[in-house]
């Protein structure tokens, strides 16, 4: 089930969901977790994800606590997300599900932890829906808007990728720009270096050289 | 007037979210840290989906040796048989068709001690065949086209993807390259003005007058 997690209009959102959700119990059957990725918790430790991302892109995302066979009741799991200057942009202790929605202020590696409150003797399986960029975009609220539907809503979602895949190739190519530089300095510096390793040598042995003649001088035995 | 307005906007959205639904595609593209063995679960709506991904060890803390000693991949499918098995790679693409839906498991073993850093990205793609079009009469012929075409442009962004991932295991590579030039020449340069101090201070040991044996 897509989980759109923007804010609309609360009214207009309900209304979306429950036709949505009838559509999906009539035409379908009910999946749940159709677009998640599943995880399991440890029963002790954490268990993180990340990704890197670069600034002013949306990230999306919900979790939720996979109900196991013999659980009666849904453990509980902590959940942290951090952004790459340290930043807690989301934190919650001892829920089963929960969402969180931002936008990337700064490049870098997002890290979303979770761990297992209190004792329990085997991990949970928790069911995360992480979706970042075009994927996190509301097609629904974008459709109402400009009043189109169907293959032509589909075409748009198809130029959004497109568009979406141009950026990304641009955001590679800066990346590979700045690895260049590192790596050219790096270059420079070894020849730089070794070639001053030399000279060390050399100005090393001369000290010496000069320090023992004076030192046997001084001792008068040259 | 307005009943009608309502249902007929109703019906668009289930045409629109039908149509949306069989476009299903689960995308995720996320990093773990691998200790020993690492599942990720993805559920799979129709057999005979094409399940493509790849993923690459991106952090790898290695000090001698250019060689990545390599992590195994398993994809178990929901019958338990395992539908692909990597062995020994430090990243790598794969593609197969579904032979059942359901909850597929792919798993990352790391055979060594060390935990390494896994960037994965798993993609389901649906394309609606003749089958699902017989079936459901708001199925157009053109979405078929266009599932195709969302396809082809999500392999794309699956290979970009991968692209990136390889290159922040460059980037990782660089970095360590960096320091380790800065760090063991300055630490070179040390050692060596250390080496030839001490040998002066051995040599006028040799000279003083406090040994026992004066003459060299």
């Amino acid at each position: 089930m897509k989980s759109t997690m923007n804010s609309s209009s609360a009214t207009g959102m309900t209304i979306m969901m429950l036709l949505v959700f009838s559509c999906l119990t009539t035409l379908f059957v009910v999946v749940p977790q159709a677009e998640a990725v599943w995880l399991t918790i440890p029963s002790s430790g954490t268990k993180c994800i990340s990704e890197e991302i670069q600034s002013n892109v949306v990230v999306l995302a919900d979790y939720y606590v996979i109900p196991g066979e013999g659980h009666h009741h849904l453990p509980g799991i902590s959940a942290k997300v951090t952004s790459p200057y340290g930043n807690n942009l989301h934190q919650k202790e001892n829920v089963t599900q929960g969402q969180f929605a931002f936008t990337t202020a700064e490049g870098g590696n997002y890290v979303a932890c979770f761990w297992m409150d209190g004792h329990h003797q085997e991990g949970v399986s928790l069911g995360i829906e992480w979706k970042t960029g075009i994927s996190a975009k509301d097609w629904e609220s974008v459709a109402k808007k400009e009043k189109i539907e169907g293959v032509e809503l589909e075409l748009m979602k198809l130029e959004g990728a497109v568009q979406a895949i141009h950026q990304y190739l641009i955001y590679l190519k800066d990346k590979e720009a700045n690895m260049r530089q590192v790596s050219e300095r790096t270059n420079a510096r070894v020849a730089w270096f070794s070639i001053m390793s030399l000279g060390v040598c050399i100005m090393a042995a001369a000290l010496q050289l000069w320090y023992l003649k004076r030192f046997f001088r001084k001792k008068k035995l040259i | 007037m307005e009943q009608t307005q309502w249902k007929r906007s109703s019906k668009m959205w289930m045409v629109l979210a039908s149509l949306m639904m069989s476009f299903f595609s689960g995308i995720e593209s996320l990093s773990v840290t691998v200790n020993d063995v690492e599942c990720v679960y993805e559920y799979v709506l129709y057999e005979g989906d094409t399940i493509s991904g790849n993923f690459v060890v991106v952090d790898h803390d290695i000090f001698w040796g250019s060689d990545h000693p390599g992590i195994d991949f398993t994809v178990t499918s929901p019958a338990g048989n395992t539908v692909q098995n990597i062995k020994g790679t430090s990243g790598d693409k794969f593609q197969f068709k579904a032979p059942t839906h359901g909850m597929y498991k792919f798993c990352f073993h790391n055979p060594h001690s060390t935990p390494e850093t896994v960037s994965f990205y798993i993609h389901v793609g649906h394309i609606p065949s003749e089958h699902d079009l017989a079936k459901d009469e708001h199925l157009d012929p053109i979405n078929v086209k266009i599932a195709e075409l969302r396809e082809a442009l999500e392999s794309v962004t699956a290979e970009q993807k991968y692209l990136k991932a390889r290159d922040a295991r460059h980037r990782h590579t660089n970095e360590s390259t960096r320091k380790r030039v800065i760090f063991y020449t300055v630490g070179e340069y040390l050692l060596l003005a250390g080496v030839s101090a001490l040998q002066v201070i051995y040599i006028r040991r040799l000279f003083s007058k406090s040994v026992a044996y004066n003459r060299v």
